[in-house]
Parts: structure tokens; C-alpha cells; sequence
């Protein structure tokens, strides 16, 4: 063998030996990036502040859908929003995840509120402890909330007055009185309530009087659903429309999107579409269906977008500046069978 | 280095290759068993937050406890246990996260470690309503402090499922890392032998060729090639020893074949040359016999002396004359030539004849000739040297009657030409010495007269052309002997011999 050909030998081994190291030492590397990878997979980036989400009926998609739009929010300031029910293994009540987001020492609360005095006292204690309170869809007024975001409840009871009269005007009633029952949280006999009865009375009694005569006349009476737990809501609603078919109401108007959702339900699966028309509330999937089949025959959809991104910015804008303004007023939209093609389209976008 | 690697021996050379092999084996493994081991590690801090969540629980479990055995009794180990306990609990709160992140388990902890110090703060203000005896104090704020209690422990309940959620994800892709961590380990140990046996056997082939090199060189001195240049020593190990003598003896070798090719050939020379002198001095012998004998002018002088018996009218010594100036006449003429059988015959007979006279008529002489053989061609000069070494050694010493008895007869294809006396016969060893030439005792060779019989077998050999032509056959001492010819009948040799 030529010294020449010892040389490339020995290069030949040295590189084999090298690619076997190397080979080696990117295994082991990579192993360890990859465990680390997954290790730490989720996101540890630390936010600026802490914003927690808390409403009754979570999980419906209304709630959903605003949360989503909130979170999105949040996510641009770099703030963090969470919906502390989504953690937990138990069920608390909305004042108990009031308690618990207070000890727990988060920036804001966002929180669908009533206005019980309860509620009133849980908002004022968080507000002792540096905590700024949103009240959000249903407001606290008598307590140190920093601002309300939802939609003109007098407005909401307008819309709803006029679509009451819509039907009275399109239909031909043959009974002696239109019957009109509005679903009202039991639970909660607030002041915002009211308001919207006040205006959909006044809708309907500001009817022109030549129109007036065409139709019987409206009859406007509140029907109080148990609220206390998810279920009861579902079977106060259920024990209403089943009594019996006589004296069903020819109109029934849902406040909040399970209300309508149960409605609907019910009148289906106990044969009374036809007899009984529902006003509803909300844009979910299941209630365009509603309307899409002639079951439903107009539903009051809030911007949940506005309304999450409203709330969390309520928030910042005071962390920011040190104040912002008490009242942010969501739109709201009207859905009837002319327009729910449009709104199943977004929907589906969306999805 | 490498020149020190090369001078090393064989053997620390082969432990080397070996040594490197197996530490690069050993490398390997280690760097494996290093990623084995940050990976098992991995897996056990997988489950590490659930033991200390567990721990945490478990924790405010007493703090718990030991401010309802307060409450309850009152006593100083109670306290002292709340104290404890308490301690204890802060301390690995303490540890838990404080910053709020994208992580659901950081932010779930930033809540529990606040949610500790509103409990524990509660806590402590119903021992103390405890000492001052405030009963309403205590009641509300035992309240209180169970109420929180209440949610710390469905926090770190809920944790600690989100967590084992989490490290179960974690633990299973792990696991699975693992394998494919094994089987990358595995497939590059299978590659660390391959290449390492590769690696051995062109190490090993480096230091063998050498070896072979050698192997072949000495194969070609075996076959006697010794026209080569010295090999190279490569490095200075046994193998380099060995090229060395190699070399060294093929020099040797070398050399010494040369001297015995030159003393061959002086001794070749000297032999010449003695055979020379010899040759030159039988040259001058024969010249001065062939000066004194002239043949002619014995041939002349003999027949002169036939003539003058003949006028004198002595028949007898007439025909003796004529018969041996005939006997003279056939060595003149015939000296180197080939003959037949015939002619030979008639020498033989001139000679017994002339024998006969000088003697008086001692010897019978009998012929049997086929006469289809008489025409056979034969060396001259055979026939008369062995009826001559007849009379001398077999009849002349003997008493009685000699016997001579010439016969020619077809054998085969062959023609047979014995010639038989009754005289004292031949032991086996001296027909042993005759046939091969060797000197026999007992047998003086008388060169003054005539031609040796071991003349008389070598022509006849050389003139058939074979070894087996001359057969000699005696019974023992006093029995005769019989000298019998093999000649090929078709031979019509004619050159001289």
C-alpha cells in the first residue's frame, strides 16, 4: 500500500467515524428538543393582567360565541381572559366563582350579573380588593361595577313590541284576544326587565289605530321561568306550553337563547307548530333551524362579538387611561324567515 | 504519530485497532445511555407536580384539621400543630406559580396561591377570635375559612386532573419518543459494528499486506527467481523484521549460488583440461604404435613370408601366413566400420585358427550359423575381443580340452550370436562388474592386446541403441561361459561407431 493510499485511508475512517458521532449527537439532540417541545407545548408567555369570564349557562354557544370574541380581545393586549367555570370539576354558582375569582386575585371580573343585593356585595367587595368589575348582558346598576355592556333593554322590548304586532297584523286570529306571554327570569325581577316590558307594552298600545282594528286585541302577561338550576328552566318552559292546547297563548317571547331553545323544542316535539308562534332570542344554529322551519317566527340576535370585545375593552381601556365610559351598548338585529338564509350562510362561514 | 504507530509491535498494534474499536463502541453507548437517561428523567417529572399537588392537598388537609381540633379542644399541641401546619402549607403554596401565563396550570396555580393567603389569613383570624372568646367572630370567620377551604380543594382537585390530562398526553408521547429514540439507538449501534468491523478489517489488511507482499516473494525464491528488488519496510513492527532477514537471505542466497556456479565451472575447466592431456597423450602412444606396427608393412612382410613358404613348398606355413596377414588385413581395413555378421565370423575363425597353430590345435572350435543372419550388419572388432577373453581367462588356465562354441540364431525378430566356453566360468559378481564396466578382481585388463570387453559392450549398446544386448551367463566356477548378442536384423546401420 502507497503512502498515498494509507493517507486516504486513514481520512476514509476519520470521516466514517465523524458521521457515526454526528449521527449520534443529532439523535440524542433531537430527542431531547423533541421532549422539550412537548414539555413545555402550551403557550407560557406571561400576560399583563388577568381577566376572568363568569355567567350562568356557560356552555351555551351564545355565552360561547361571546367569550370567544372576548378572548380574542384580550389576546391583542396581551391580557389573559378565561372562563374560570371551564376549569373546575364542580359546579359553583355564578356568586361563588364571584367569591373565588376575588380570593384569587385576578385584575377584572367580566360577569353576567343580576341585580340582587347579593351580587351587589360580591361586586363592591371585588372592587375593595383592586378588582374591577364588568357586568356584562345583565347589569348590577347599584353596585361599584366600573361598566355595563349589553343591549338597550328598552330597544330589545321595542323590537320586540313591533314583531308582536307584526304577527297580530299578518295573521288572521279568530279568538277573541291575542295572547302574548313573556319569559321572565323568576329569579331576577330587575329593573332592566321591567324596562323592556315597559316597552313592548308601549309598542303594542302605540298602535295605529287603524291597523288596531283589524286584529283582536293584545293581551300582554309575564310567565316567571325557575332559573335556579339548568334543568328547571327547560321543564318550567316544558309545564307551561303542555298544560293544555286551549288555552295556549298565540304568542310566547323568549328572553335569553336556552328560554327559546326550550320553546322550540317543546312545540315540536309535542306537535303545537302552527298554534303557537315564538318571538326568540339569540342566533344560534339550532334557532335559525327553528326559524328556517316555520317554527320560530323571528329572533332578537345581540353582536356577541361586540359584546365580548365591549366587555374586555371596558377593561383595558381603564387599566390604560384610568377611566372608561359606564354604559357600552351592543346592536341588535332582527332575524326572520326573509333574512335567516344570510345569517346560516355566516354561520356556516364561521364554522 | 503515525511513524510511532507504525514502529509499534504487532501485537500493541492489534490491541490498539481493538482498544480504539471498542472505546468508539463504548462512546457510542454512553452518548445513547445519556439521551436513555435525560428521557427516563423526563418521565419521572411527567408525574412529579401531581405528587406535589398531592403533598399540597394533603397539607391543607391538616391545616385544616388541626384549626378544627383547635376550636374544638383548645389545646397547646393542637396549636402547635396549626402552627406546623401552617408553616408547612405556606411554604408550598410558596413554590406554586405567581405569574399568570397562557398555561392553564400556571394560572390555575397563580389562583390557588392567592386563594392560600385569603385562607390562611382567615385562619388566623379564627384562632385569634378563638383566644379572645369571641364565639360570633369564630363562627363566621370558621365559616369563611371552610368556605375557602372548600374551593382551594376542588382547585387542586381540578388541577390536578388538568395536569394528569396534560402528563398523560406528555407520557404517551414520551413513551413513544422512547421507542423511536431505541430504534434510532439501535439502528446506529448496528451501524457503529458495521463500520467498526469495516474499520478492523482495512486496519488489519494495512498491516497484513506487507505479509502478503512477503508471501508471494518468498513463493517466487521458492521457484528459484531471485531477481528482485529489496522490499520496502514499511513500518518497523515483526512484520518489518521479517522483510528485513527476507531481504538479508535473499542476498545470501544470492551470492551463494553464484560461488558454487563459479567453482563449478573452474572445476568443469580443470576436468577439460586433464582429459585433454590424457587425450593428446593416447594420441602420441597410438602414433608411436601405429609408427612402429604399419600395417601395411606388416601385411607386406607377412605376405612376402607366404610367398617364400609357398616357393619353399610348406603349405602349411604357407596358409598359417596368409591366414594371419588375412587377421592383420581385417584391423587395417575394417578398423571402424560396420560389418556383418559374416565377416566377423571370419575373423573369428582366422583367429582360432592361428590361435590353434600357436597352441596345437588345443582349441575346438564349433560354428552353428544360420545363414540368413550371416548378412546381418554389426560393429567390427566384437566377435574376436570375446572369443580372445574366451581363450584368455575362460580356457587357457584350464586342464583339458578347451571348447569354444559359436552360434547364430534367429529370436523373435532378433539375431542371436552366442559364443560359449567350457573353460572356468564367471561368479555373478564378476558378470556384475563386467556388464557395468566396474573393476572386478580377478580380472587383470590386459590393454596391451587387443580391445577390453567393456569396449566391446559399450559400442554394441551404442550401436543398437538399447541397453539389454549383451547377456553373460555362467553357472558357477568350472561350468563355462556363455556370451550371447542381441542384434536387430533390420539393422542397416552403416556409419561408423
Amino acid at each position: 500500500m502507497t503512502p498515498k493510499n494509507r493517507r486516504y485511508n486513514s481520512i476514509f475512517i476519520g470521516f466514517i467515524t465523524l458521521v457515526i458521532v454526528a449521527l449520534t449527537v443529532v439523535l440524542v439532540l433531537n430527542f431531547i428538543r423533541y421532549t422539550n417541545r412537548f414539555a413545555f407545548s402550551s403557550d407560557d408567555t406571561p400576560y399583563d393582567r388577568y381577566y376572568v369570564m363568569i355567567t350562568d349557562n356557560p356552555k351555551s354557544s351564545f355565552w360561547q360565541s361571546v367569550y370567544k370574541s372576548a378572548l380574542e380581545a384580550a389576546r391583542e393586549s396581551n391580557d389573559c381572559l378565561e372562563m374560570i367555570s371551564d376549569n373546575l370539576s364542580r359546579d359553583y354558582s355564578v356568586y361563588e366563582l364571584m367569591e373565588i375569582a376575588t380570593i384569587s386575585g385576578v385584575d377584572g371580573i367580566i360577569v353576567s350579573a343580576d341585580e340582587s343585593e347579593e351580587m351587589t356585595e360580591l361586586i363592591d367587595r371585588a372592587a375593595a380588593n383592586g378588582i374591577q368589575v364588568v357586568t356584562l348582558y345583565n347589569d348590577n346598576s347599584a353596585s361599584s361595577r366600573l361598566s355595563y355592556v349589553g343591549v338597550s333593554n328598552y330597544n330589545l322590548g321595542k323590537q320586540y313590541g313591533e314583531l308582536i304586532l307584526k304577527i297580530a297584523q299578518e295573521k288572521k286570529f279568530t279568538e277573541d284576544k291575542i295572547e302574548v306571554v313573556i319569559f321572565a327570569d323568576v329569579n331576577s325581577a330587575d329593573a332592566a326587565q321591567n324596562l323592556m316590558f315597559t316597552a313592548v307594552q308601549e309598542t303594542v298600545d302605540s298602535e295605529n289605530p287603524e291597523k288596531r282594528s283589524i286584529h283582536p286585541p293584545i293581551e300582554l302577561t309575564i310567565y316567571g321561568v325557575d332559573t335556579t338550576s339548568e334543568l328547571s328552566v327547560e321543564e318550567s318552559i316544558k309545564t307551561f306550553l303542555l298544560k293544555d292546547r286551549e288555552s295556549l297563548p298565540e304568542i310566547v317571547v323568549c328572553l335569553n337563547e336556552m328560554d327559546t331553545v326550550a320553546a322550540y323544542q317543546t312545540v315540536v316535539d309535542y306537535n303545537e307548530v302552527g298554534l303557537v308562534d315564538i318571538l326568540g332570542y339569540y342566533d344560534s344554529e339550532v334557532i335559525l333551524n327553528g326559524i328556517e322551519r316555520n317554527v320560530i317566527y323571528a329572533t332578537i340576535s345581540t353582536d356577541t362579538e361586540q359584546m365580548g370585545r365591549y366587555s374586555v375593552n371596558a377593561l383595558t381601556e381603564y387599566f390604560e387611561y384610568g377611566y372608561t365610559s359606564q354604559y357600552f351598548t351592543s346592536d341588535i338585529s332582527v332575524i326572520t324567515k326573509d333574512n335567516v338564509a344570510q345569517y346560516m350562510e355566516e354561520y356556516e362561514d364561521e364554522n | 504519530m503515525r511513524t510511532r504507530f507504525r514502529n509499534m509491535s504487532l501485537q500493541i498494534k492489534l490491541t490498539t485497532i481493538s482498544l480504539m474499536a471498542n472505546l468508539f463502541v463504548f462512546f457510542i453507548n454512553i452518548v445513547l445511555l445519556a439521551g436513555i437517561n435525560i428521557m427516563s428523567r423526563r418521565i419521572d417529572t411527567v408525574y412529579q407536580a401531581n405528587l406535589q399537588l398531592n403533598e399540597l392537598s394533603v397539607s391543607l388537609n391538616q391545616v385544616q384539621d388541626s384549626m378544627t381540633e383547635y376550636l374544638n379542644a383548645k389545646t397547646s399541641d393542637s396549636l402547635e400543630n396549626y402552627y406546623r401546619s401552617t408553616q408547612i402549607y405556606s411554604e408550598q403554596a410558596e413554590e406554586l406559580s405567581d405569574v399568570v401565563t397562557g398555561r392553564l396550570l400556571d394560572r390555575m396555580e397563580y389562583s390557588i396561591r392567592n386563594m392560600s393567603e385569603a385562607y390562611l389569613d382567615e385562619v388566623a383570624q379564627t384562632i385569634e377570635a378563638k383566644r379572645g372568646r369571641n364565639v360570633e367572630k369564630i363562627r363566621s370567620h370558621y365559616e369563611e375559612a371552610t368556605k375557602l377551604y372548600g374551593y382551594i380543594s376542588t382547585y387542586i382537585y381540578s388541577l390536578n386532573n388538568e395536569q394528569f390530562k396534560e402528563n398523560s398526553e406528555n407520557y404517551r408521547e414520551m413513551v413513544s419518543a422512547f421507542k423511536g429514540f431505541e430504534q434510532g439507538g439501535n439502528l446506529i449501534l448496528i451501524a457503529v459494528i458495521i463500520v467498526n468491523a469495516l474499520l478492523i478489517l482495512r486496519l488489519t489488511a494495512n498491516l497484513i499486506s506487507p505479509l502478503k507482499i512477503l508471501a508471494g516473494r518468498a513463493d517466487e525464491v521458492g521457484k528459484g527467481n531471485f531477481d528482485f528488488e529489496p522490499l520496502e519496510e514499511i513500518s518497523k513492527d515483526e512484520v518489518g523484521v521479517v522483510t528485513k532477514a527476507f531481504n538479508q537471505m535473499v542476498i545470501s542466497i544470492r551470492d551463494y549460488v553464484r560461488q558454487m556456479r563459479e567453482s563449478a565451472e573452474t572445476e568443469r575447466m580443470l576436468k577439460e583440461k586433464e582429459l585433454m592431456m590424457e587425450a593428446h597423450l593416447k594420441d602420441a602412444q597410438l602414433k608411436y604404435l601405429q609408427a612402429q606396427i604399419n600395417p601395411h608393412f606388416l601385411f607386406n612382410t607377412l605376405n612376402a613370408g607366404a610367398q617364400l613358404a609357398m616357393m619353399e613348398g610348406a603349405d602349411r606355413t604357407y596358409e598359417y601366413v596368409q591366414v594371419m596377414a588375412e587377421f592383420f588385413r581385417y584391423n587395417v581395413k575394417k578398423g571402424s566400420k560396420t560389418v556383418t555378421i559374416g565377416e566377423e565370423i571370419e575373423l573369428v575363425d582366422n583367429y582360432i585358427y592361428i590361435l590353434n597353430v600357436r597352441f596345437s590345435g588345443d582349441i575346438l572350435y564349433e560354428k552353428e550359423i544360420d545363414d540368413s543372419l550371416v548378412n546381418v550388419k554389426m560393429p567390427s572388432m566384437i566377435l574376436q575381443p570375446i572369443v580372445e577373453n574366451c581363450v584368455n581367462h575362460g580356457i587357457r588356465d584350464m586342464m583339458g580340452e578347451g571348447r569354444i562354441r559359436m552360434k547364430v540364431y534367429r529370436q523373435d525378430d532378433k539375431a542371436c550370436i552366442s559364443i560359449e566356453d567350457n573353460g572356468i566360468g564367471m561368479s555373478p559378481e564378476m558378470i556384475e562388474g563386467l556388464l557395468n564396466g566396474t573393476p572386478v578382481p580377478g580380472i587383470v585388463k590386459k590393454e596391451s592386446n587387443g580391445i577390453g570387453m567393456d569396449n566391446v559392450i559399450a559400442r554394441l549398446k551404442l550401436f543398437v541403441g538399447e541397453d539389454d544386448v549383451f547377456h553373460i551367463e555362467s553357472e558357477g566356477e568350472g561350468k563355462g561361459t556363455k556370451f550371447i548378442m542381441y542384434l536387430s536384423t533390420d539393422c542397416r546401420e552403416t556409419g561408423d561407431v
